[in-house]
């Protein structure tokens, strides 16, 4: 790789002359760092000063991948490493690989509006680097919270915090089948919260995801009031809505489920559970509150585009029950 | 959501005047800002030019939103924000704006003066603060004074012009514009 400034200068303006080829066609960029010359850190660098001026650059992003891919996989340290008797957390040199590609994700969101690229890079990072690391899952979705209060028109945005939310969503319910598993009790756990407690003595972080959820509807609300008649803000609270009644149908059938294994009289519980998975029933306390929440947009709104995109929600509302 | 520029002029009889104004072009490329500038100021300018007095106006460009407050007195100011920043705040800025200015600036001035001659430094603050609609003004969702159905909407800046006009044109014959920019307006098709 380049190794005085004058080299990387004119690396820098070939990559600007043809960002689509620079990290694309060159036949013995992969081979160069598969034999150890050119250094993936550096490289990754590069790519990293690219997306400056080309944050959307499919091929800058693809690479990427491939290099992250081979640092993780080329050395004799293991990513992860073993904490408590539950789980494994990433290794201090991935945690750092994983900020850097948060940091550059974020920036490359901030230059180009609703940027699909980065936030999907994002996404593939947690899924590969991290693992869907619960902790850093938690830390995501807080830190981008700001980012997204000032940008609810990007759509990318709204729909990497809906990934953060089903991801906890899914590792919860893992981690939890796993300790029900292993405790002791005398009847099935309805609701997570007591699974919590119940599993309180293990280092597991505690996480509430009725409460995150909620959480994320006020979030909803709040910038729904605050700037009427953007559809992202709206497509995100069906989002939310949806996973906060796919949380009550689902997470009910899992720990019935796991159960049914266990003990041979609840089998009767099975049928339940298959009707429970067809059909997510939405509480009507949650419906109430979401209709009562459009009545009131819709007697205050004075823009065209809020009452419209209020009552479409209504309607999508109203197909959920069907 | 961003703020690009703030600027105060005056609608005068014969031209409009630019008073001051104050800029956020951080987010563009270096070698686009000062053209950017140039651009901004051009359109605060035609905007004013073709908005009544006693009016208020939001102009679509493109991604931007040129919003207008012309007062009755003829002082006028023009906020040019991207399309997620709430138009309410842009109006309650422009009123908040104007009114202090027109405190802190004599009115025998008003028609006469320039940036350079105008002693009123508070627009650079306004803005920078007003990046953060939430910060700036926590009363956003409260119902505003204003009335929202009185703001006329255009949809591109060529409905300001006359039957015949064409912004090319008036690019071209634009004293604000440097050579530069004129060029860039050709080759970008961009304001």
């Amino acid at each position: 790789m380049a190794e005085t400034n004058e080299e990387v200068a004119v690396l820098v303006q070939r990559v600007v002359k043809d960002i689509t080829n620079a990290f694309r066609r060159n036949p013995h960029m992969k081979e160069l760092i598969l034999s150890g010359t050119l250094n993936p850190i550096k490289d990754l660098h590069l790519g990293k000063l690219a997306l400056t001026k080309f944050p959307k650059s499919p091929e800058t992003w693809i690479h990427r991948r491939w290099v992250l891919q081979q640092l993780i996989q080329e050395t004799s340290l293991p990513s992860f490493v073993t904490k408590g008797n539950l789980g494994t957390i990433p290794a201090e040199r991935t945690q750092r690989l994983i900020q850097e590609e948060m940091e550059v994700c974020g920036e490359a969101a901030g230059r180009y509006p609703s940027n699909y690229n980065a936030w999907s890079h994002r996404i593939w990072v947690l899924q590969h680097l991290a693992k869907l690391d619960v902790k850093i899952l938690l830390d995501e979705l807080s830190s981008t919270k700001h980012w997204a209060s000032m940008h609810v028109s990007d759509h990318s945005g709204f729909h990497y915090r809906q990934f953060l939310l089903k991801s906890l969503i899914s590792q919860t319910v893992i981690d939890s089948s796993v300790m029900e598993q292993n405790c002791l009790r005398s009847e099935p756990a309805l609701v997570l919260p007591k699974d919590e407690e119940a599993a309180a003595s293990t280092e597991e972080p505690r996480i509430n995801l009725p409460h995150l959820l909620e959480e994320e509807v006020e979030f909803s609300t709040d910038l729904i009031d605050s700037y009427p008649g953007h559809e992202t803000l709206w497509c995100h609270r069906r989002h939310i809505f949806y996973l906060q009644h796919h949380l009550n149908g689902s997470q009910l059938s899992q720990a019935m489920e796991v159960d049914g294994l266990n003990d041979s009289s609840k089998q009767g519980y099975s049928q339940e559970t298959k009707r429970l998975k067809r059909t997510p029933a939405p509480d009507s306390l949650g419906l109430e509150m979401e209709h009562r929440f459009i009545d009131q947009v819709l007697s205050t709104c004075r823009n065209v585009e809020q009452a419209r995109f209020a009552n479409a929600y209504r309607k999508w509302l109203v197909t959920l029950s069907q | 959501m961003k703020l690009y520029s703030l600027s105060v002029l005056y609608k005068g009889d014969a031209k409009v005047v630019l008073l001051k104004a104050a800029h956020d072009v951080s987010s563009f490329s270096f070698f686009q800002r000062s053209s950017v500038q140039e651009f901004m100021t051009f359109t605060s300018q035609l905007i004013v030019e073709r908005s009544s007095k006693g009016t208020r106006a939001s102009v679509k460009e493109q991604d931007y939103l040129c919003h207008v407050y012309v007062r009755n007195d003829s002082l006028a100011g023009v906020v040019i924000a991207d399309n997620e920043y709430p138009s309410r705040v842009a109006f309650t800025l422009l009123e908040k704006v104007l009114d202090e200015f027109s405190k802190q600036v004599d009115r025998i001035d008003w028609p006469v003066g320039s940036p350079a001659t105008i002693n009123y430094t508070a627009l650079e603050g306004h803005l920078s603060r007003y990046q953060n609609p939430r910060e700036a003004d926590p009363m956003t969702k409260v119902q505003a004074e204003l009335d929202e159905t009185k703001i006329i909407l255009h949809n591109t800046m060529e409905s300001l012009l006359e039957r015949g006009e064409k912004l090319d044109d008036l690019v071209s014959k634009s004293e604000v514009l440097g050579t530069q920019s004129k060029a860039f307006y050709k080759t970008d098709g961009c304001c």
